[in-house]
Formats: structure tokens, sequence, C-alpha cells
């Protein structure tokens, strides 16, 4: 071969690339074909990529690994695996769904419409009937909230293929709250603050109304509902809907033809109430000259009846002392029950307790009082315990399950979070100690209150769905990874159970039941945190397109530089 | 392209594809070295390489409707299991931005050809499979799908979202961190010593 002239330039090493790897036109190709007939340099440089080629290939396609065990078995595992996990996660679920609705649900109704809350509307009970939210009040009813939640699960459905990284989800939930926004009552509401907000004697409220102030007074007349904030409440004037409140003091001396939904220290009822209280407090006491048209469900300390109370009574709590009249029957679960010579109970009495209850001789009762001594076994040694660990996995199962079919991307993201062991349980704790405060805050501005009550309510969701997270972790430690939406729920039900196992160990339990929902927790929190990272930004700079070269040419295509 | 070591089991794939299990045992004991190996060249550590492959088998029971059956499934196969590592260090963050700056920059001198061929010569192919891991991201994946799944630049450049003339680049970019970590491993061989 001859030696380069002095005037001849050498190829550069990326046409010698592009050569090799026949990516020139044929032009340029013939041209550098030529070229290194002539030069040495060029030639051995080229023959040197074509090694280095060579060696790539072979360092790349060597088997210096066998195939590991995991990936050997992984097909015949996934499918073995099915066999038995759908079997205990239908199984664990019906019997989940079936006990929670006999044993919970049904019984509660059952009191609850006793109580005169009327058995189908107990999603409306737990909704404070309208507390927060008035138009709560218009999707109260079982099959509204389920059709809701259906339209919701199938729009995330759908968005989800159209928008990336969870603002799908933030488009959703802002349509429901959209949607949630739209059955808001239409009639005039009326908001008074200060010291002493008051509705005067003479004034009529058309609507409803929302005070808030330490001395709140109605005088007058609302043909609405009272919404009421404050530290001491009186009513003395005419509600035609309900009163709806929190303060320290709650006194009815006037007449409030609805309900009474309230928590505070104290309610005196010594006017005229048509419907209903539900309580959740201190003290109840409905005055001799007090009359209740409907029941008391209470969850407190005390409740005294000295009035008149036109049907049932359901309570919680401490003390229940009766001197007046109740028209239906009674049901404590407490500490006692006394009954004084003026009371007259026309329904049965059901009471568990510590003692007996103490009844006047000269009391009315249409029956003895059921008396059920309260136990104070060690529930370990009961079988009714492992039952409802068993219902409760089974729940739990369910919970999972639900959450898995309808957030499956998300679920699985959680589930790849908890493997950051160390960062899962640090924002877990965080989460789980910080968020809560953060909610009640909140919950003090009456801006914020909504706000405040949804964060707390799916914080306490996540809770549970931690827990379920968790468990999908630790069924996929011992049956191997999947991404696989039903293989994971499998994991998971297998999990689940795991844990729920661990939690009922004695002394001990309580650390795995609650390391597990903060774990969980923090798993979630770092699942949508990276939902709402950006994406990275295409690395190169755009430009535009170039079509592929037409495969039949064995060195085509343009020439890159 | 062809697979390194198989043929086209296209009566698998079509049964496969009708949902029959059996064929889909038959595909996975088939492709599943290949793919893992794919992937232990392509990602960081051995698990990423095993999680990979599982969910690339995953994701081909999804996939499989969409197969050209006139193409070359290995090819296709392999495109899959390209796109799936690369998202899987996208996602990772492991790319770095610092790469593309220098894209342009490449040198276009006239290397040594003596020195690298006595480079080549006295390398073994596990010194090579070391410097790989040494590599970044993006010049680690582009020498995985050209030299070890001989997908085309076309390929390549629709894989790693980079335009076709730019992948030559890319390639060229990453022998060059191959040398120099070769270099570097023979150095501190020779210190070593």
């Amino acid at each position: 071969m001859s030696e380069k002239p002095e005037t001849m330039k050498h190829l550069d090493e990326m046409t010698c690339l592009l050569y090799i790897e026949r990516q020139l036109d044929r032009a340029r190709a013939m041209e550098v074909s030529g070229h290194t007939q002539e030069c040495d340099a060029c030639r051995t440089l080229m023959r040197a990529l074509e090694r280095e080629s060579r060696l790539l290939t072979r360092a790349m396609l060597e088997e210096e690994e066998p195939l590991p065990g995991r990936l050997a078995q992984f097909q015949e595992r996934a499918r073995k695996s099915m066999h038995w996990i759908w079997g205990v996660v239908f199984g664990l679920a019906a019997t989940g769904a079936y006990a929670l609705y006999t044993t919970y649900i049904d019984p509660w109704m059952q009191q609850l419409e006793q109580a005169g809350f009327g058995g189908s509307n107990l999603l409306g009970l737990l909704m404070y009937q309208g507390l927060m939210w008035k138009g709560w009040q218009s999707l109260v009813t079982f099959l509204e909230v389920l059709a809701m939640l259906t339209l919701v699960g199938l729009g995330a459905l759908i968005f989800r293929r159209r928008i990336r990284r969870g603002s799908a989800l933030a488009v959703v939930f802002a349509g429901f709250c959209t949607l949630l926004a739209l059955p808001a009552p239409a009639g005039a509401t009326e908001t008074r603050g200060g010291a002493n907000p008051t509705v005067h004697s003479e004034e009529t409220i058309k609507g409803d109304i929302y005070m808030s102030g330490e001395r709140v007074r109605v005088e007058g007349t609302v043909e609405g509902d009272v919404f009421a904030a404050g530290k001491d409440i009186d009513i003395d004037g005419h509600v035609k809907g309900d009163v709806i409140s929190a303060g320290r003091y709650l006194r009815i001396r006037g007449t409030v033809d609805g309900n009474i939904r309230s928590a505070g220290n104290t309610a005196i009822i010594s006017g005229t109430l048509g419907k209903n209280i539900l309580w959740f407090g201190d003290a109840v006491t409905v005055d001799t000259t007090g009359k209740v048209g409907g029941g008391v469900t209470m969850f407190g300390d005390t409740l005294a009846i000295d009035g008149h109370l036109g049907r049932d009574v359901l309570f919680f709590g401490n003390e229940v002392n009766l001197n007046g009249s109740v028209g239906g029957e009674v049901r404590q679960k407490g500490h006692m029950l006394i009954i004084g010579s003026g009371a007259q109970v026309d329904g049965p009495i059901h009471f568990e307790g510590d003692h007996p209850a103490t009844v006047s001789a000269s009391a009315k009762l249409a029956s003895p009082v059921e008396f059920k001594q309260t136990e104070h076994r060690k529930p370990y040694r009961e079988s009714g315990y492992y039952i409802w660990q068993v219902i409760w996995a089974a729940a739990y199962v369910l919970f999972g399950l639900v959450l898995f079919v309808l957030l499956p991307n998300f679920s699985s993201d959680a589930v790849r979070s908890a493997e950051q062991y160390a960062a899962a349980a640090g924002v877990g704790v965080l989460v789980g100690f910080g968020l809560p405060i953060a909610a009640c805050i909140a919950c003090i501005t009456v801006v914020g209150l909504f706000i405040g009550l949804s964060t707390l309510f799916l914080w306490y969701g996540a809770l549970y769905y931690g827990a379920v997270i968790i468990g999908a972790l630790v069924g996929q430690w011992l049956m191997g990874r999947t991404s696989e939406q039903w293989p994971l729920i499998g994991h998971m039900a297998v999990g689940v159970v795991i844990v729920r196992l661990l939690t009922i160990i004695p002394h001990v339990g309580w650390v795995f039941k609650y390391g597990a929902a903060l774990w969980g927790l923090g798993a979630i929190s770092i699942a949508v945190y990276r939902r709402f990272q950006p994406m990275l930004a295409p690395s190169l700079p755009s430009a535009p397109y170039q079509s592929p070269m037409p495969p039949s040419s064995p060195v085509g295509g343009a020439v890159p530089l | 392209m062809n697979a390194p070591g198989t043929t086209e089991p296209t009566e698998a794939i079509t049964r496969a594809r009708a949902g029959d299990a059996e064929a889909w045992g038959e595909l996975y004991r088939e492709y599943a070295p290949p793919i893992f190996r794919f992937c232990r060249r392509a990602l960081p550590t051995r698990e990423d390489a095993e999680d990979a492959t599982m969910e690339i088998f995953m994701k081909l029971k999804g996939k499989l409707g969409q197969y050209d059956m006139t193409r070359s499934f290995t090819a296709w196969l392999y495109k899959v299991a390209a796109n799936h590592c690369w998202d899987t260090l996208r996602r990772r963050k492991i790319r770095q931005d610092k790469e593309t700056e220098d894209l342009e920059n490449v040198p276009l001198e006239h290397p040594d050809p003596n020195q690298l061929d006595r480079l080549i010569e006295e390398r073994t192919s596990e010194e090579v499979r070391k410097a790989l891991n040494k590599l970044g991201a993006r010049a680690r994946m582009a020498l995985v799908m050209r030299y070890y799944s001989d997908m085309s630049y076309d390929e390549i450049a629709d894989a790693l979202g980079v335009r076709r003339a730019f992948v030559g680049v890319v390639l060229l970019r990453a022998r060059h961190e191959l040398r120099q970590a070769l270099e570097n491993t023979a150095l501190a061989a020779g210190g070593a010593s």
C-alpha cells in the first residue's frame, strides 16, 4: 500500500464507524472504500473498529450467568398461585361482606331505625346530615353515593389513559367536587358573626342561617336550618329546620321542628324538639318542661331525661338518669342506669354495664330491665375474638381488592415505594402525625372546615390503605415480584392475612398494626409525590424528523455529519 | 435481525395470541434467557434485570395482539424490551442531561489506530462487561441495542428518543467511554500490581 500523500486527509472516526456499520450512502461509501485502499492508517482504524464491534458483541452474548431461579419458575408459579389465591380472595371477601352486613350494619340500622333515624338513611347519619356541608342531604341515599362513585371510577379510568401522572386524578377529583357543589342549596342563606350574633324576636329568616360568635342567640323565626358555632348557643325562638351546632352549651328553650345534630359539652332541652337528638359530648338533659318528639342517640358521659321523649334512647357512655317518660325502648351500654320514681318507659330496657340498674319501685316500666354484665375477660381467650380477626382480615382484603381494581397503577407504585423502607417509614411517621394536626388547624377556620374534614377522612382511609399496601409487599416477599394487576391482588390478599396474624400477637401485635399502617401511609405519600413530579424533559435538542433509510439499500442513508 | 440462537416460533405465537397457556410457556422458556441477558447488560443490577424481565413478559401478554406476524418476532420483542429498560432508567433519573450537551462535541479527529488495536487486543470479554457497567445509562443502552440485539439505527433512535442522525454519535461516544473505562481498569490493575 502506498503512503499517504501530504495533501490527503485521514477519514474521521465517525465516518469509519458509519462505513463499517453500513450507514453511509452508496457514493460516500465508494469514496471511503477507495480511500482505505490507499491509506494504511484508515484501513487499520476500520479493522480496529470492526474488532471492537465483535469484541462487544461477544462480551455481551457470553452467558456468564444462568437464568435466575426466580425467572425460571416465574411462569409456572404465577399460574399455580392463581388457583388457590383466588379462592382465598373471593372467599375472604364474601365472608367479610356478609359478616360485616349481618353483624354490624344490619343490627345498627335496626337500632337506629328504632331510635328514630330511619334505617335507609344510615349514610345520611354518618355524613352528619349536612353538618359541614348542606349538599350531602340530597346525596345521602346509598344508591346515589354508589352511582356517583361508579361514575368517578369510570371517569378516572377514561382520563387515566389520556392524561398522565396523576393530573387525571386531580381533574376527576375537581370534577367530583364540582358535582358535589352543584346540588348546594339554592335558597337564601344568611351568615352572621361578631361577638353576639342574634336573630331578634321580630325577625324571620327565610332560609338557612350560619352563625358564629361567643354567644349565639335565636329569638326570632328561622324557616330553614341553623348552623351555629360558639361558646353559648341559645334557641329561644322558632327553628323550622334542624339545629346543627358545635359549642360549649346548647340551650333549647324555644321550638325546633327538626333535629339537633351537635357536638359540645352540654345540651339542655327545656323547650320543644320535633324530631331527634344526635349528640357527641358530655351531657344532655331533657328538662321537666322539655319535649322531644323523636329519640336520642348519644355518645358521651351523662344523659338525664326528666321531661318527655317520644321514641327510643340509644346511649353509649357512662350514666343514664331517667325521671321522665320515654315512648320507646332504652338501649344502653355504659356504667350506670338509674331509673327514678317519676320514670315511665313504654318499651323494653336493655342495659349492659358493670353494675345492675338502680330502679325505683315507683317507676312505671313496660318490662323489667334486661341487664347484661360487661365482661372484662382477656380477648385472646375468647373464640369470638378470632372470628372477628377473620372478619377484619376479610374486610381488609375486600377494601384492598376494591382499591387495587380502581387504582391499579397507583397501588403498584405504592407497593414499589414501600420497598424504600427507611424513606417510607419516615414519611409515614411524618404524615401520620403531621397531617391530622394540619387538618385540625384547617378546621379551625370556617373556610377550611370542609378541606380539613376531607383531609382527616382521607388520612384515616389512607391508614387502612397503607396496611393493605404493606400486605401486598409482604405477599411480594413471599411469592415473588409482580406488577400485573390480578396476581398483585392475590399477593396482597395473602400478605394482608399474614399482617393481620402478626397484629394479634399478644403485647407486640400493636407494633405491627400501627407500624404497617404508618409505613404504608408513607409509601402512599411517596407514590402521590412522584405522581405529581414533572417528567424529565427529552434531553436532546429538537430537530426535524428525518425519515428512515430505505431498508433495501445496504449502505444507504444520509450521513449525519 | 436475528435473536441470538433463536428461530421464529410462529406457531407458538399464534397459539399464545389465542390464549393458549402452554404456548405462553414455550415462548417464555425460549425467550426469557436472551431477554434476561439483554436486561442484565442494559440495567445496573441483577435484581433490576430480573424484575424487568418479568415485567416485559407480563407486558407482552397485553401487547402480543399488536405484533405484526409478517415481521420478525425477535426484533419486535427486543424493541419492547429496549423501550421498557429505557423507561425504567429514565424514571430513575439515571439518564444524565450532561450527555446531550456533549453530543455535538464528539471529537472527529483520527485516533491512533495502532493504540486502539492494542487496547482491543489485550482485553477480555469479562473486562469489557465490567467496563460496560461503568458507562452512562444512554451509552450502555445504545451499545446493548446495537451489538447485543442488532437493532437498526432507526429502532435505536426510536427507543432512545433521539434523531436518527445522532445514533452514530451516541454509539461513537459510547465507544469512547468504553475505551476510557478499559484504560482506567488497566491502569488500576497496573497500579495494584
